[in-house]
């Protein structure tokens, strides 16, 4: 507790005390010889005990132009029960308030805590290497480029390349996984991470500011700023609730007893009624307290959301459409079949091999590993990198054409196709076709049970796109029992694919697109939900994305959906409570029905529920 | 110039919702984010008038909060 809430505390047991005396005696007859204002002095001990800030605040207040806030709501409600005679309820209306602030505060902080340990990642100095040896240097102050030394069990400061030393590190800060990654001289290190038993020679490569570290923390701090519908609705609807519901209470204090004649006491002591459930806290505090409480959640699984609105997104989700290679399957490929048209295997390789000498296409790599010797670069000349189609080059002074078998149709050679699933690479050299290069990639683990756990999770559709072959893209999809595959996509198609699923998506619902985020960043922008997978590391991909999954597994996927889903659902329980109960307290003050004690459940307490409600956004 | 400061004594959501409409207000202000969850005012402002901003941005925290502080270190 923070010394304001200790010393509240203390008020608050003190003017309790004095309450309960002060009852007991009036229930013993014993006030009874003093005249009105004796006993009314005897209530105002301990109403101004408890309550005096709050009419000083009121006051003050007014003056700044402040009028319908709570201060003033509880001032003048708690006055006018005075005004009516009805003192002890005057002084337990303003001690409920408080206790209610009180647990209200220390539940807003108890979360606030758990969510920033969740995001507990800040790295607090790093031991730079310097002439005189190692020094302790805030991070902020390490340039880049210089040399840090990390030691066992220490938090990486900086993003940055090991250049000495051994050892496992603990992603799970970021990632959520637990099982570590090894380190070693030319690995990249990533901030926030924890070191393991070895001690590494770091070379930073980005400052501070830059590193990855201060991007998640800023994120998800950042996060709570892009408000949900439901918040923007909560704002205005508060808006318009307070000032409609003092109204509301001044029409019922002077409208019945004018017009018709009735007592004035009892309908002030109905107005008063309004006015202490006029507060809209209980929504105003633990629906944004809610997303945030999902947010944290979900970073703790290594699931970033960059905005309420994107966790409301995906409690929505209708369809999700995924990128093939690199997001469903491993994006590592190996040559699997060489089956030549003319001349022998080996040569076929060779030439593909050289073609793809300066590509870094995954497709190449894999091709250059399967022939497994150094490239000549003189016999390789104009070579020419279409995307998603493959490359045209000149091999030994003769046109070679290395691809899909519409570049080398395009280019005037005649293909026999292929029904082989797999990514094929067909060849050609000086316009003769030479045969084709069958590349096979495998699907990732946990792809087919994380696309079952994500229809579980009520996605109805899940459909893949992709730049390869229709019968490769097709085998896929049929293992991985998707609803849809479109094929043989350029990149500049993929936006239209999408854009066509965005059309069958049903009328309030959304459709998410799951990709690396390295070269598919306009459709991640396009889609209503742009997730981008694997991405610890990858700046590009967590600018793109609308939420990042740190790690490169499939089935944290229907986890962030179950977040989303509970966060939703806790909100809305928290709307629907807190309207329900103010408006039954609302109706039965105005008929008479409801007793003050009753008006300060509907306020402190609906709010106390409602916090308590959405703390448990936080587990998972 | 963009700047974070954290703020001390902000318990309430629907003052600190208040606090940021009110800063934004202020003329020189690009934009203003006060967020209750993190304790934390994000401030936009011209760079000639960011100490005045500040100071006025206080103004405005007082008005609807008195205990409420913003910590400039």
């Amino acid at each position: 507790m923070t010394k304001k809430q200790k010393r509240t505390l203390f008020r608050i047991i003190l003017a309790a005390v004095l309450l309960a005396a002060l009852i007991v005696l009036d229930k013993l007859g014993v006030l009874e010889p003093l005249p009105w204002w004796g006993k009314l002095g005897c209530y105002l001990i301990p109403y101004l005990i408890i309550g005096l800030d709050i009419l000083w605040e009121a006051v003050e207040h007014i003056f700044h132009g402040q009028v319908f806030d709570e201060n003033f709501l509880m001032a003048v409600a708690t006055v006018a029960a005075f005004g009516i005679g009805e003192y002890p309820e005057a002084v337990a209306v303003m001690l409920l308030y408080q206790v209610g602030e009180l647990f209200q505060s220390c539940a807003v902080d108890k979360s606030r805590r758990s969510i920033s340990a969740l995001m507990d990642i800040v790295p607090e100095y790093a031991n730079l290497e310097t002439p005189e040896g190692l020094a302790e240097t805030d991070p902020e102050e390490v340039p880049v480029g210089s040399v840090i030394v990390v030691k066992a069990g220490e938090r990486i400061p900086l993003d940055g390349v090991v250049l000495e030393g051994e050892s496992l590190i603990d992603t799970a800060a970021l990632t959520g996984e637990s099982v570590p990654r090894t380190a070693r001289p030319g690995s990249e290190l990533i901030s926030g991470c924890v070191n393991g038993q070895g001690t590494l020679r770091v070379r930073t490569t980005k400052a501070y500011a830059d590193a990855t570290v201060t991007r998640i923390l800023e994120l998800v701090e950042n996060a709570s700023s892009r408000k949900a519908r439901t918040e923007n609705f909560i704002t205005r609807f508060a808006k318009w609730y307070t000032p409609l519901v003092t109204v509301g209470a001044v029409l019922l204090a002077v409208l019945p007893p004018l017009c018709f004649g009735q007592d004035w006491g009892e309908w002030i002591r109905r107005a008063c009624i309004f006015l202490v459930v006029s507060c809209p806290c209980a929504l105003v505090i633990s629906v944004p307290l809610g997303f945030f409480g999902g947010i944290g959640a979900a970073s703790r699984k290594g699931i970033l959301v960059k905005g309420s609105n994107y966790l409301e997104a995906a409690a929505r989700l209708s369809a999700l459409v995924f990128d093939k290679t690199g997001t469903l399957t491993r994006g590592e490929f190996k040559v699997s079949k060489v089956l030549p048209a003319a001349g022998s295997e080996a040569e076929l390789l060779e030439m593909a091999a050289l073609g793809e000498s300066y590509s870094n296409h995954p497709i190449a790599a894999s091709i250059r590993e399967a022939w497994g010797k150094e490239p000549e670069p003189a016999r390789i000349q104009a070579v020419q990198e279409l995307g998603g189609q493959g490359v045209v080059a000149e091999l030994d002074g003769k046109q070679l054409l290395l691809g899909s078998a519409r570049l080398l149709r395009e280019h005037g050679v005649s293909v026999t196709p292929s029904d082989e699933a797999g990514t094929l690479v067909y060849a050609a050299w000086g316009g003769e076709y030479r045969g084709l290069i069958l590349i096979a990639d495998g699907l990732k683990e946990g792809a087919a049970e994380a696309i079952r756990a994500v229809k579980a999770a009520g996605v109805e559709k899940t459909y893949m796109l992709s730049g390869d072959r229709r019968e490769a893209a097709e085998a896929v999809g049929r293992t991985l029992g998707l609803d849809g595959v479109k094929a043989e996509l350029l990149p500049q198609d993929k936006v239209s694919a999408l854009e066509e699923l965005l059309e069958t998506r049903p009328a309030g619902r959304t459709l998410g697109y799951v990709g690396d985020g390295l070269n598919d960043a306009p459709v991640l922008g396009r889609a209503d939900l742009g997730i981008a997978m694997g991405s610890l590391g990858s700046d590009a991909a967590i600018e793109a994305a609308d939420l990042v999954i740190m790690d490169d597994d499939l089935r944290k996927l229907p986890t962030a959906i179950r977040i989303a889903r509970k966060t939703l659902r806790i909100v809305r329980q928290n709307i629907a409570f807190a309207l329900v109960v103010k408006f039954a307290i609302l109706v039965l003050g105005a008929l008479g029905l409801a007793s003050m004690w009753l008006a300060v459940f509907g306020d402190v307490g609906v709010s106390v529920i409602a916090i308590l409600n959405s703390m448990r956004t936080l587990r998972e | 110039m963009k700047k974070k400061f954290k703020m001390e004594n902000l318990d309430c959501a629907n003052c600190a919702a208040k606090m940021e409409a009110a800063i934004k207000k202020i003329p020189g202000v690009v934009d203003a984010n006060m967020n209750f969850m993190t304790q934390k005012l994000t401030l936009e402002a011209e760079d000639a008038r960011f100490e005045a901003v500040l100071a006025e941005a206080q103004k405005c925290c007082d008005r609807v909060d008195k205990g409420c502080r913003i910590v400039v270190e």
